[in-house]
């Protein structure tokens, strides 16, 4: 099939940049085992938890995923839906907090 | 993706390139194989299911009044004489980016349409994964032996132990059906289903090469949602 | 226009079209369309009844599978929503029905309606059927996966009506299955009937979940030669987005479904608070019954559109064939779709304004629900637009579709009051509510399932329905449906609560009691009324007047197939090529009043086309 051909060149690329992404990872996740490691709290951890988990998850994403080499069209296509979950997110941290509070509030204030 | 080339049609890059690609006809996602297409949206459906139990987790969490435990100590492992905290999970870890890197690796050759060496970076992962799962099969046994339970958990929150092993569970299973896939895909190449374009089992499809990059994607998800579980779970 | 001078034209199309099938790049032709860029699929032909009827991998007859089945559990909707007005109208004669009876059934009634008539008939019915045709596919592309998708729903709805025949029946919480009491003793079907329910839902998402993706990969990456995304049919363009939406909101419901049954068969904790039960407290505690509220509606908003746009779809084009005219802002359309869907993710929590969760929430919700009505809107005032000064055929899909219109937009009207947190609150849990979603998604959309039943009838069969009965089936179906939910606004006004057994000793009785029958009787004829169209589907397959190639004069490519009905594989050697949209009907100065979507340029002489 001449599409498979095509898809051929394409996808292959040096072997070189996947063992570079593939030490990066090791490091990364070493790092944000270090975060634990050396018990930072508060909002240095959370900062360094999310900044790892971010680069990890994107360099897995970009290049063990191939998406850095895809369109633009398909990124897009995958990456859009996000909002809905980041909408999600941040309307039950709302949500939690509020709960919380009712909780602290009735069982042990007002109860 | 510049040396991709369709008859009658130009790539353009960026932006630009997405409006043509979904104004023309016939495929939105230029030179992209339908299988692969399909893994991708199916990895889109269960990234939802995936931030979903996330999701639940924090809200349950977030809104205990009771203690919740420390991750850091209840998942250390106590080595020559010292409590080293996530040291099981950070294994698991590593051991999980090693298989996703030889799986990518394992695409790589496949295109290259080097059997062997494609054949057996797929046994690679596949055993990789394997020992995550009995890695993950020990830590559940020695959590339920302290006493943690679904529905109960000696160091405080309940809902511990139902998230706990609710979420890791359902990757757990993620990671074993895609063991399973690995050693039927490790067979099907080194059988050299692909070179031949045999027709597969029950879809009779013929076999390609870029069957084992859509493996390879589903793979690589499993990772990066253990990338997301390790940061929200253990490190939070 | 001289006979002669459209021959040669005709000719001259024709040797075009094969330059342009060779392959070469000349621009100048007009008719030119870029070559293929995947190779023609490769299909499995069954040869025996198992593989050809049963266990098939064609598109089109898993559409009529999901269609028969999907209607086969709907007519059990039918008969329990019957018992159930039997009940609130006629208390005397449903002795046999007690106030658990009543809870399941308003339970399954509602469970089966929505996700497994209403959303199994749009998306695996009509899609199933539809999209390869219309986007000029040979099949669905992973068709072993379709055949899968089926029988996945198949074994759903054995679980989900094998719980009537458990221990306990099955579950009677409500369609919405809110925990805590949808799992504690004394709801009815707290055992086996809400393990089945949650079983029977993870299976439907499994199965639809395989669909879904052949849905949408066929329309973004199997159309035709010269098939673009804006020259596809409204329908595709609604089921796609359908199927979109399922796809990213069917997983919040699978996650429910699994945490309530880990909460009933593990006892975790996920949704239980402590509880006191008749004065024991039970092992629960610290659980969020609210989370389970977001989760379901997280998939619950989406899936009000996961009915609707396919709706939205089907109608553009039935509005637009029978009344000749191209749809009125065809892009516009396209992109209320879009905007709509992308939208629905975040209006969800306008079902819990009386839910106890955040107060802040109410602003955020009722603003953004304000704003899906925008493009709600604009898709009503559209399909006005296009009836107006139309050559309208009043045929039976004509009635349903001006049905579809009136009723639709009387239940958004009362949507606007229901997405203000300060009229919803009053009218939250009355019969108000219910007659609403059953405006608007209930009684429209089904509206929609009849019109193109009719409309595709001769596709599938190649014969015609009866128009004689299909309008008495109309008008009993129209003004019935009016007479039960038009009541209802006023009795959510005077306060009658829903879900209610009975309305006990307080002050509505008196002049809800009479209502209630009114309501019921017509709900019985209307149910009824529904045979018609089993009775004249089964009397028009076999005496039905014979339909031939496009009796509708439609324009759209599945219409255009080599035989009709189509066989599998849609197009015999050739795949069709596509030139314009699918609306150029009624265009001044062309020789017929439609331009079938394979018409190349060259043929079209003497008329101006808008370019597509």
């Amino acid at each position: 099939m001449e599409e498979t051909k095509k898809q051929e060149q394409t996808t292959t690329h040096k072997i070189g940049i996947y063992l570079w992404i593939w030490g990066l990872l090791f490091v990364l996740s070493f790092f944000s085992y270090m975060v634990d490691w050396f018990q930072f709290q508060g909002l240095l951890r959370w900062t360094l938890i999310l900044i790892f988990m971010f680069l990890k998850a994107g360099l897995i994403m970009a290049f063990f995923m191939h998406l850095f080499w895809e369109r633009y069209a398909l990124v897009n296509v995958l990456l859009w839906p996000m909002t809905a979950i980041a909408c999600f997110i941040f309307l039950m941290v709302a949500e939690f907090q509020y709960t919380l509070f009712t909780r602290l509030f009735y069982f042990f204030i007002g109860g | 993706m510049s040396d991709l080339k369709i008859e009658g049609y130009e790539f353009k890059p960026g932006y630009r390139g997405m409006a043509e690609d979904t104004g023309s006809a016939q495929t939105m996602f230029k030179g992209v194989h339908w299988g692969k297409a399909m893994m991708w949206i199916f990895l889109l459906s269960d990234t939802f299911i995936f931030s979903c139990f996330l999701i639940s987790y924090m809200k349950g969490r977030g809104s205990t009044p009771v203690e919740w435990p420390n991750p850091s100590e209840v998942f250390a492992l106590h080595v020559g004489g010292v409590d080293v905290p996530l040291l099981l999970i950070a294994i698991m870890t590593f051991v999980l980016i090693t298989s996703s890197g030889t799986m990518a690796l394992a695409v790589k050759y496949g295109y290259e349409k080097n059997r062997k060496m494609c054949g057996w970076l797929i046994l690679a992962t596949a055993i990789g994964g394997l020992t995550f799962v009995g890695m993950q099969a020990f830590e559940w046994s020695k959590l339920i032996h302290e006493g943690v339970r679904p529905w109960e958990n000696p160091f405080g929150a309940k809902q511990f132990g139902s998230f706990f092993f609710m979420i890791t569970g359902f990757h757990g299973t993620h990671v074993s059906i895609g063991v399973i896939f690995l050693f039927i895909y490790a067979y099907k190449t080194f059988a050299g289903h692909y070179d031949e374009r045999k027709r597969g089992w029950f879809t009779s499809i013929k076999g390609d090469y870029v069957e084992i990059e859509i493996l390879g994607l589903y793979w690589h998800f499993v990772d990066l949602v253990w990338v997301f579980i390790f940061a929200f779970f253990y490190l939070w | 226009m001289s006979e002669d001078n459209n021959d040669k034209i005709i000719i001259q199309s024709q040797s075009s079209e094969s330059i342009s099938g060779g392959g070469s790049g000349s621009t100048t032709d007009i008719d030119y369309v870029r070559p293929a860029e995947v190779g023609d699929q490769d299909l499995y032909h069954g040869h025996s009844f198992i593989t050809k009827w049963v266990f098939c991998q064609d598109a089109k007859v898993i559409g009529v599978q999901y269609f028969l089945l999907a209607t086969f559990t709907g007519i059990i909707g039918l008969i329990l929503s019957w018992l159930m007005r039997l009940q609130l109208g006629f208390p005397e004669l449903a002795s046999f029905m007690t106030a658990e009876h009543y809870y399941q059934f308003v339970t399954m009634h509602g469970m089966i309606m929505v996700v497994y008539f209403l959303t199994a008939l749009f998306l695996g019915g009509f899609g199933n059927f539809l999209i390869p045709l219309m986007v000029g596919a040979r099949d669905m592309v992973f068709p072993y996966l379709n055949m899968v998708s089926f029988w996945m729903f198949f074994i759903a709805v054995v679980v989900l009506l094998a719980s009537f025949f458990v221990p306990g029946g099955p579950t009677g919480s409500g369609w919405t299955l809110y925990p805590p009491q949808s799992i504690l003793e004394g709801t009815p079907g707290s055992g086996m009937g809400i393990l089945l329910m949650c079983l029977s839902l993870i299976l439907f998402v499994a199965g639809f979940t395989m669909g879904g993706l052949n849905y949408l990969i066929t329309v973004l990456q199997a159309r035709t030669r010269g098939m673009t995304l804006m020259r596809m049919p409204l329908t595709v363009w609604g089921i796609f987005t359908a199927t979109v939406l399922a796809m990213l909101a069917f997983p919040a419901l699978l996650v429910g479904s699994l945490m309530m049954s880990l909460d009933k068969i593990l006892g975790t904790s996920f949704f239980m608070p402590t509880i006191l039960q008749a004065g024991e407290v039970l092992e629960y505690g610290g659980g969020s019954p609210i989370l389970f509220q977001h989760l379901f509606w997280f998939f619950g908003h989406p899936e009000v559109y996961i009915v609707a746009l396919p709706a939205f779809g089907i109608i553009s084009d039935l509005i637009s064939v029978h009344s000749r005219k191209n749809i009125f802002g065809y892009r516009m359309m396209v992109w209320a779709i879009v905007v709509i869907g992308g939208l629905s993710f975040f209006v969800w929590a306008h079902h819990m304004y009386v839910s106890g969760m955040n107060p802040w929430f109410g602003f955020f919700f009722a603003t953004t629900t304000l704003i899906i009505a925008v493009p709600t809107a604009m898709k009503v005032y559209n399909w006005v637009l296009t009836l107006w000064r139309g050559n309208i055929r009043l045929n039976t899909v004509m009635l349903w579709c001006l049905g579809f219109i009136v009723t639709f937009v009387n239940g958004g009207i009362t949507g606007i009051f229901l997405g203000n947190v300060t009229v919803d609150v009053p009218l939250s849990d009355t019969y108000f509510v219910i007659a609403h979603f059953h405006m608007v998604m209930g009684i429209a959309p089904l509206m929609v399932i009849m019109g193109a039943v009719y409309h595709w009838f001769p596709l599938v069969t190649g014969r015609m329905l009866s128009e004689k009965l299909g309008k008495w089936h109309f008008w009993f179906t129209f003004l019935g449906a009016y007479s039960i939910y038009f009541p209802m606004h006023y009795l959510g006004f005077i306060g009658v609560p829903r879900r209610y057994f009975e309305m006990y000793d307080s002050p509505y009785v008196t002049s809800a009691v009479g209502m209630n029958e009114f309501i019921s009787t017509a709900a019985f004829i209307v149910g009824a009324a529904q045979f018609i169209l089993i009775y004249n589907i089964i009397k028009s397959l076999k005496t039905g007047k014979p339909a031939g190639k496009n009796p509708w004069q439609a324009n759209s490519l599945e219409w255009l197939t080599p035989s009709v009905p189509p066989e599998h594989g849609n197009w015999g050697d050739r795949l069709p090529v596509v030139h314009r949209w699918p609306y150029d009907y009624s265009v001044p100065g062309a020789k017929e009043d439609f331009i079938t979507q394979t018409t190349p340029p060259s043929d079209v002489t003497n008329s101006e086309v808008e370019k597509t």
